[in-house]
């Protein structure tokens, strides 16, 4: 009797540490969601209030009125992790590399604009980045932007935004998964007469790879649904999907759009990831951890 | 400023954020704090429980709150909207305390967090709240709101100025009292206009093209874009309201306005990426103490003239206390004090007369006494039905692309 129960107990252990964070996911994500599904199926209007109706059309209306935002969020995220990627790569490959006795700093320096809170971050690339500042004054100098030329309420600052406040988080898993790289492997593949391009690009690359797929992901996936940079640096016509929701959210009490919106654009994101990880994560990755 | 550091620019603006008035500080703590805010609002908003309505109320009724010993007092209002000495003068001679929260930031906001009470009628733990004019009527035309005892409040009915009588959603003021008010015109920069502005038309004018912001509230943006088509706005329907925000629209579409803002325009226009922004008359005053450039102007057409009023929730738990408030902020030394804090409009006679002992300037300021020339030109929002005014904020939300 007393050897089932403890064969039992050794079987609940794993559920028992489970525990916690099922309770967690459960109430504070679980629920919540569940109840964004109810209220995306109501419709009313904020003053009398909303009631349950299997309102579905609201979810092909609130995607035909808003495609535009939703393009545009994809759009820019997308240029912003590639921007990202450019420069993170290059760096968390110093850092990793050629960094010697400095990595802890360069590596501290990439986490210090997290010590700033995010907003007053993009608030402060307001201030820098003003029509009668110095940036643009020198950039209409050169003749990248025209005389009247500005960059804030622009594409390019929302973008440049996006890509400055999620660039550490592209730079910390490339350099993760650069770091642990075996060194004898390059050596290897240089004693067998690969050039140094050629083992960088058939050693060091795929066995990145895990920190390219984390770091694209990372930096991907709160960008589509950023809000900030486009509400501080941006207009109207730069709004993301995140503006939409928060303004029906907050401002117009549209909760039904709102969290349909909100649903879609978790749905496409994950159905994005499902397919990336299919093409570049799972093989790719088992590959690269044997 | 073309040399200075981005620190000590951001230090700087830090440091304008803490003296700004309220408007200016909720737009743009409003975007800077979106983040932030209204985290009570969706989780209010997550119950989604129907709504009960269809008691028509009377607009004739009145309070009755007899009087008993004052102790606490829950006042929510805007942020930056009083001077704070004068709750500690009020907590003095009443011997009660006043709860002062600033924690309305924006209307329809408010309503979010508090609406699911309301409804169920149940008390909103408040005893006294500072609300707009349109949503105020909501408040009033829903009965959300208590009937005020007015033999509780004898300086509201004595120096209340009689233009705020008459308002179509509380024409007695059974149930409300102004708080301040201000008006909706045109604030510029003269050195990237290069002189005054007088007319609307500035607004639409080509010259200016990406160099003017929009508000995205529709009463004021319309209501200004509709007294450039010759309507007054006062008594705009439904249709001018949609004309109007059509012309935005299209030269919103030629590239005519930089933004649509909340109150966040006057970044912009101190840093002159604008010249002009449809602003609030207070805002200006307090910018122009950082740029002496900036001018408001009531446009020659006229200008949006919104009023904050306050307002005992249902089932408040101390409205006597909320009435004795209401009586001391209309005592006319208390409402100057108030007044030449938050530069808005007061609503209390004999307030000029007071400001201009103390500070001769102000006291001729337009901005916080206009003269009945200006006066004639300001007009309240319309009153609108539910379904008209959410007709009216949906074509307004696309073209802001909210």
């Amino acid at each position: 009797m007393l050897n089932l129960s403890a064969r039992r107990r050794r079987k609940l252990f794993p559920y028992l540490i489970l525990g916690p964070g099922l309770l967690w996911l459960i109430v504070f994500f679980a629920i919540p969601l569940a109840n964004q599904a109810y209220v995306s199926l109501q419709t009313g209007d904020p003053e009398s209030g909303y009631t349950f109706t299997w309102a579905f059309n609201t979810y092909p209306d609130a995607i035909s009125t808003y495609s535009d935002q939703f393009l545009r969020s994809f759009a820019y995220a997308g240029v912003a992790t590639v921007i990202c990627f450019v420069i993170g790569f290059p760096l968390a490959y110093f850092i990793a590399f050629k960094a010697g006795r400095w990595r802890n700093v360069m590596l501290l320096l990439v986490v210090v604009p997290f010590f700033v809170s995010y907003v007053l971050r993009t608030v402060s690339w307001q201030l820098i980045l003003n029509d009668n500042g110095w940036v643009v004054a020198r950039l209409r100098d050169i003749g990248v932007l025209a005389p009247d030329g500005r960059l804030l309420a622009t594409n390019v600052a929302v973008i440049a935004g996006i890509a400055y406040n999620f660039l550490p988080f592209m730079t910390l898993p490339l350099y993760v998964s650069l770091e642990k790289i075996d060194r004898r492997l390059i050596e290897a593949a240089t004693d067998l007469y690969a050039s140094r391009a050629t083992a960088f690009r058939r050693v060091t690359l795929p066995l990145a790879l895990p920190g390219i797929f984390a770091g694209s992901l990372l930096t991907f996936i709160p960008a589509v649904g950023d809000f900030i940079n486009a509400a501080l640096l941006g207009t109207p016509n730069q709004y993301m999907i995140g503006n939409v929701i928060q303004s029906r959210f907050l401002n117009i009490l549209d909760y039904p759009t709102a969290a349909a919106l909100s649903f879609v654009l978790m749905a496409v994101i994950l159905v994005g990831i499902l397919a990336y990880a299919r093409v570049l994560g799972t093989r790719s990755l088992t590959e690269a951890a044997v | 400023m073309p040399h200075e550091s981005p620190e000590s620019a951001l230090e700087r603006w830090l440091d304008e954020q803490t003296q700004t008035s309220r408007r200016a500080f909720i737009g743009r703590a409003g975007s800077a704090g979106l983040a932030l805010s209204g985290l009570s609002a969706v989780l209010a908003a997550c119950g989604g429980v129907g709504g009960e309505k269809g008691n028509t109320v009377d607009l004739n009724a009145t309070g009755n709150h007899s009087a008993v010993k004052i102790g606490a007092l829950q006042f929510s209002n805007w942020p930056l909207y009083i001077d704070k000495s004068v709750l500690k003068t009020w907590d003095k001679q009443t011997g009660g305390t006043v709860n002062y929260v600033e924690d309305i930031n924006d209307n329809s906001e408010f309503f979010g967090k508090v609406r699911q009470q309301l409804v169920a009628g149940q008390p909103i733990g408040r005893d006294l709240v500072a609300l707009t004019d349109y949503m105020a009527a909501r408040w009033v035309r829903d009965g959300y709101v208590e009937a005020i005892d007015k033999k509780n409040i004898p300086n509201g009915v004595k120096n209340l100025q009689p233009s705020y009588l008459g308002v179509a959603w509380d024409p007695k003021r059974n149930y409300s009292l102004p708080w301040q008010s201000g008006a909706t015109g045109i604030g510029y920069n003269t050195k990237e206009t290069g002189g005054p502005i007088t007319s609307l038309d500035a607004l639409f004018d080509p010259k200016y093209k990406g160099r003017v912001t929009m508000l995205t509230e529709p009463y004021d943006s319309a209501g200004l874009t509709l007294l450039t088509m010759g309507k007054n706005p006062t008594k705009a329907t439904l249709d001018d309201q949609l004309a109007a925000i059509a012309k935005i629209d299209k030269y919103n579409r030629q590239g005519q306005f930089r933004r649509f803002t909340g109150n966040d325009y006057s970044t912009d226009l101190t840093k002159g990426n604008i010249a002009m922004a449809v602003a609030y008359s207070g805002d200006l005053v307090q910018l122009q103490s950082d740029n002496p450039n900036l001018r408001f102007v009531y446009p020659e057409q006229g200008a949006m003239l919104f009023t904050d009023n306050m307002m005992i929730p249902q089932k408040a738990s101390h409205p006597y206390a909320a009435e004795n408030f209401m009586n001391f902020v209309y005592e006319p030394a208390v409402a100057a004090k108030i007044a030449a804090f938050v530069n808005y409009i007061s609503p209390v006679t004999g307030v000029q007369e007071i400001i201009a002992k103390t500070d001769p300037k102000l006291a001729q300021s337009p901005l916080l006494f206009p003269d009945t020339q200006i006066r004639k030109r300001l007009y309240p929002y319309p009153t609108f039905t539910p379904k008209q005014e959410a007709a009216m904020q949906a074509a307004m939300a696309k073209v802001t692309g909210a």
